[in-house]
């Protein structure tokens, strides 16, 4: 699509309007040469005199008849009501601006198109009159429209969004030089922000080149500067360098959605002023078109950071996370604990009272609740998500709960836990997801023969129930009615699961222990029933592997995700999902419940973690940070913190209230699969694929955070390197990679793995 | 890694590729597989293709052909997952609903049956001899198992010959509520095959149980060779539910 200034404007074709206008816009932008104004500025069109006006009439009878054709009157009226005063270029400009945004992704935001609109006025002096406003308002309203006709014409959002044709394409080199040039010029203190330009402008310049089809520049392209990128991007150059026609982009979901989010930078005002000024002086400056289309510079004002804070912020998919993003009220508080009466019982009890613990004279009460009757600012209502109630068999769990952390070790950094390792031998690298019930007596693991075992922990052996017809005849009003029940002759120490398809990938135990779940590579989540072993439930939502699955801390909730790049919230008597949680760009590998089970973790390959709230599927954090795919994820005990761990080798410490990075964990050498704090969150215990897990003070790391203004507003923490003081112990084992680790309620450290004798 | 000189070129081309794309570690049986998989996906695509030549009636396949060959395989074998927008439309709309109020009180929360896989997946067959004490019985003909299957507007036709089967089954049986089809045998060969009324051993009689007729109740429908009039001349002993497994339809 050549930017031609009298570009042709075929009516008929609809979707050849549209990216008309789009070239029709730009040609407007880049046509300005003369004038030394700013390319952006909307009003350039009028210096052309006649022709663009008639131009900008075609558009707008263009515009006009797109949507019409896609029935929505309200806008037409209203742009053709603001369109028939007069020819004014804003307008017409601020709807190719609009439109062009249009297909932008992450829902449509209209935020985002202001701020694009706002960007552009920002640039030109002349405000921008109401006239953009209106056609803003039309957008917005129309916006849910739009998106559902982006569904039933896929060609017109991809035209949307599609390239236009920048400049002259050997010259994109000498763009690129040029302001590699620029960023090696300006002062240090301002190289490290603009540095982080290079790399969205290297993709999205080369994935134009392949867009439109001219491959041999596009390699010369990607050759020479490709070398110039982070380190951390390695992985997607590699991706990007086996790209080189069109063709191969359009099976590959991850790219596109790149090409159509923008890439978010946090810039300081101070730089970003320099930036803007050294590209407007110049009389090409393809890289602001650029920028203005597929990035999205989130200025702030104050220091500009140092390279190495935005290191540890930067290397997701989609750049970092805008900070409006990050503002929403996050209740992460507990849930309040029922009051359980508990029976006194006293050969159980310790001979000493441990402090904080209710006299054994009197009955307890529930000392996590009884606490604190007012209710916890940060927490949510009980009500706002419907949960389960509490049923006998619940409230005698409890008890027993209650009982066991009485007798809880107290850990900390001169008292660790010991951990007992299980190893899975002969599992043939087979073993792909283990989990332990909450009370550590069962020991479920997934297996690439898609089958699921279950182990009884304990002495105790694994019982189904009786048959039918056995059954029968059993005594049903004898006390121990809830043993006669149970099958005595089949009765074993592990039981198999047969049913999925493909290798299991992520295994849950539902908190009551009657149920286990089970995530499959063959698109499947199936629920287990413990009592009988058989497979219950097989839930068909996604169509493609799902990565994991996890059971809410209260029952009946479960969400899992997976290639698909959503993560879906379901309940067990659903057979479909009750919230889909989508936005991330590339798949889902790993979901968790916040103990309080109104929020879901969801990390992902795109290198971002995002928080969504189970009421409305809002997302609600976005933290950006990590440098690989994120397998791991754990919630602190009180709900406050988050640890995530990738690929990249590093447990990164989250505080979720402010949405902020408080700690890096550095030392493991290779993925990171199993993330866990201790009962009371003194200690977060890791293990991964170099075989060993480490333990880390938790406690330490959380108190060492100062959380001034600055820092709050804008997210920019400086970290302290000191995870040589947090690392508690580490622990090797012989050639036995860590795939689970669970903490006892007496907190010993169970860890489970599979030997892998090579 | 072997020598250069002995492994073939389109193996080094499959290492150098593996190299390129930044995989340095695997296991040498990978190569193989890569290749074979290379020349299977090509030779299927060069196949279509050079049908779609032929339909069009070119007489070489060209770079067209072998466009919409790829196109069509896309669509079939290497699917994506939809596209982001879509996605976070039908999430828009998915996540409008509020979240459904939990009944208190029920049993094991599971979806409804349809969407479940609780119920039994098999079903019941073995053959009985049939005793010749029911040789009094002359109007019952026998139920075949091919009607079963037309299950929803069964006749029920039923003298209780199904006690025989009682006796025998040993099974707890529930006979009420049944549903069976009746076919009065009105053929020779239905006749032939009645058994002989030799009462030594019981064998078992053909014994169905057709779960989804009912909720939990056994249905046995039984295929009651009754008619007594054509013992004498049965072949005696002649299984009959080598017949059954012909209308084993269901």
């Amino acid at each position: 699509m050549a930017a031609v200034q009298d570009g042709p404007m075929e009516l008929d074709a609809e979707k050849e309007a549209k990216p008309e206008i789009l070239s029709d816009g730009t040609s407007n932008l880049s046509g300005n040469t003369a004038s030394g104004t700013l390319s952006s500025s909307p009003l350039t069109a009028a210096p052309a005199g006649g022709a663009p006006k008639m131009e900008d009439q075609q558009t707008l009878i263009a515009v006009l008849q797109f949507l019409k054709r896609n029935k929505l009157s309200e806008s037409v009226e209203i742009l053709r009501r603001e369109a028939g005063l007069g020819e004014h270029q804003e307008g017409s400009q601020a709807t190719d601006g609009s439109g062009g945004g249009k297909g932008d992704g992450d829902g449509g935001d209209a935020n985002s198109l202001l701020s694009r609109v706002s960007i552009t006025s920002a640039a030109a002096p002349q405000s921008m009159p109401v006239k953009s406003d209106c056609i803003i308002n039309i957008f917005r309203c129309d916006l849910p429209f739009m998106f559902m006709l982006s569904e039933d014409q896929p060609d017109v959002s991809v035209v949307l969004s599609a390239y236009s044709q920048q400049g002259d394409p050997p010259l994109y080199q000498v763009y690129y030089s040029g302001l590699k040039n620029f960023i090696e010029s300006v002062l240090d203190c301002h190289r490290a922000e603009l540095s982080q330009l290079f790399y969205p402008l290297f993709v999205h310049m080369y994935l134009e080149l392949v867009y439109n089809n001219h491959e041999t520049e596009a390699k010369a392209f990607f050759d020479k500067f490709s070398g110039d990128q982070e380190c951390y991007y390695q992985d997607d150059l590699h991706i990007l360098c086996g790209l080189t026609k069109k063709e191969h982009l359009k099976g590959n979901e991850v790219l596109l959605d790149f090409r159509t989010s923008r890439f978010v930078l946090h810039i300081s005002r101070d730089s970003y002023q320099l930036l803007k000024r050294h590209l407007q002086e110049r009389h090409n400056n393809q890289i602001w078109n650029i920028i203005q289309e597929h990035l999205y510079i989130d200025i702030f004002d104050g220091m500009p950071r140092s390279k190495s804070q935005i290191d540890s912020m930067s290397g997701s998919l989609a750049g970092e996370a805008k900070r409006e993003v990050n503002k929403a009220k996050v209740f992460y508080g507990l849930l309040k604990e029922p009051e359980i009466e508990v029976p006194l019982d006293d050969e159980d009890d310790e001979a000493e009272n441990e402090e904080g613990k209710p006299k054994k004279k009197k009955t307890k009460k529930d000392s996590l609740g009884s606490k604190s009757k007012k209710q916890d600012p940060n927490a949510p209502q009980q009500n706002r998500i419907p949960l389960p109630e509490l049923k006998d068999s619940d409230k005698l769990d409890k008890i027993m709960y209650m009982k066991e952390s009485t007798k809880r070790i107290r850990l900390g950094p001169e008292n660790l836990p010991s951990i007992c390792f299980y190893t899975f031998l002969n599992a043939f690298q087979g073993l792909t997801a283990v989990d332990f019930t909450d009370d550590s007596s069962l020991l479920a693991g997934g297996f690439a023969d898609s089958t699921v075992r279950v182990w009884s922990v304990t002495p105790k052996k694994l019982r189904k129930v009786k048959s039918a017809g056995e059954l029968n005849v059993i005594e049903k009003e004898s006390d121990d009615v809830l043993e006669r029940i149970m099958d005595e002759k089949t009765a074993s120490e592990s039981k198999i699961l047969h049913g999925h398809s493909g290798p299991v990938y992520g295994v849950s135990f539902s908190p009551d222990r009657n149920y286990l779940l089970s995530s499959s590579e063959d698109g499947t989540v199936r629920l287990w029933s413990l009592q009988t072993f058989t497979c219950l439930v097989g839930y068909k939502g996604h169509n493609y592997p799902v990565w994991d699955t996890h059971f809410s801390p209260f029952g009946y909730y479960f969400v899992s995700g997976g290639h698909d790049r959503v993560a879906r919230l379901w309940a067990t008597d659903h057979y479909q999902p009750l919230r889909i949680f989508a936005g991330h760009l590339a798949d889902v590998t790993c979901t968790r419940f916040h103990p309080n089970s109104n929020y879901v973790a969801t990390g992902s390959t795109d290198r971002t973690v995002r928080l969504w709230d189970v009421l409305n599927a809002n997302c609600v954090r976005i933290l950006t940070g990590h440098k690989g795919p994120i397998h791991s994820l754990a919630f602190s005990p009180n709900g406050k913190f988050l640890a995530s761990g990738s690929t990249d080798g590093r447990v990164l410490l989250w505080d979720i209230g402010h949405g902020l990075m408080i700690g890096e964990l550095k030392g493991h050498t290779d993925t990171i699969y199993a993330l866990k704090f201790s009962r009371d969150g003194e200690i977060l215990a890791s293990g991964s694929m170099d075989n060993t897990v480490r333990l880390w003070d938790s406690m330490k790391a959380f108190d060492e955070v100062e959380t001034d203004d600055f820092t709050a507003t804008t997210g920019h923490i400086h970290l302290p390197d000191n995870s040589q003081e947090l690392l508690l112990g580490m622990y090797h084992s012989k050639s036995t990679p860590v795939t689970h680790l669970h903490f006892t309620r007496r907190n010993l450290l169970l860890a489970a793995g599979a030997y892998n004798s090579q | 890694m072997a020598s250069p000189k002995t492994v073939p070129k389109d193996a080094q081309v499959m290492m150098q590729i593996l190299k390129d794309m930044g995989i340095t570690e695997y296991d040498p049986r990978v190569i193989n597989q890569m290749l074979e998989f290379t020349y299977r996906y090509v030779t299927t695509i060069i196949e279509d293709a050079k049908i779609y030549s032929t339909h069009a009636k070119k007489s070489n396949v060209d770079a067209d052909d072998i466009r919409l060959a790829i196109q069509c395989r896309v669509d079939q074998s290497f699917t994506s997952p939809p596209p982001r927008d879509f996605l976070l439309d039908i999430a828009r709309q998915k996540n409008q609903t509020p979240l459904p109020l939990i009944k208190p009180y029920t049993g094991p929360r599971l979806p409804p049956d349809r969407y479940c896989l609780t119920a039994p997946n098999y079903r019941l067959k073995f053959l009985q001899k049939k005793v010749s004490s029911s040789v009094g019985r002359i109007t019952v003909p026998r139920l075949s198992v091919g009607a079963v299957s037309s299950r929803p507007s069964t006749p029920t036709l039923g003298t209780p010959s199904v006690q025989t089967v009682g006796t025998k089954v040993g099974t707890p049986v529930s006979l009420t509520g049944q549903r069976f089809t009746v076919q009065i045998p009105s053929s020779q060969t239905l006749t032939v095959r009645s058994k002989a009324p030799t009462p030594t051993t019981p064998t078992v009689q053909n014994v169905l149980i057709n779960p989804s007729l009912m909720g939990s109740k056994n249905i046995l429908i039984t295929t009651n060779m009754v008619s007594q009039n054509s013992s004498s001349d049965s072949t005696s002993l002649k299984r009959k539910h080598e017949d059954e497994d012909d209308y084993d339809a269901l």
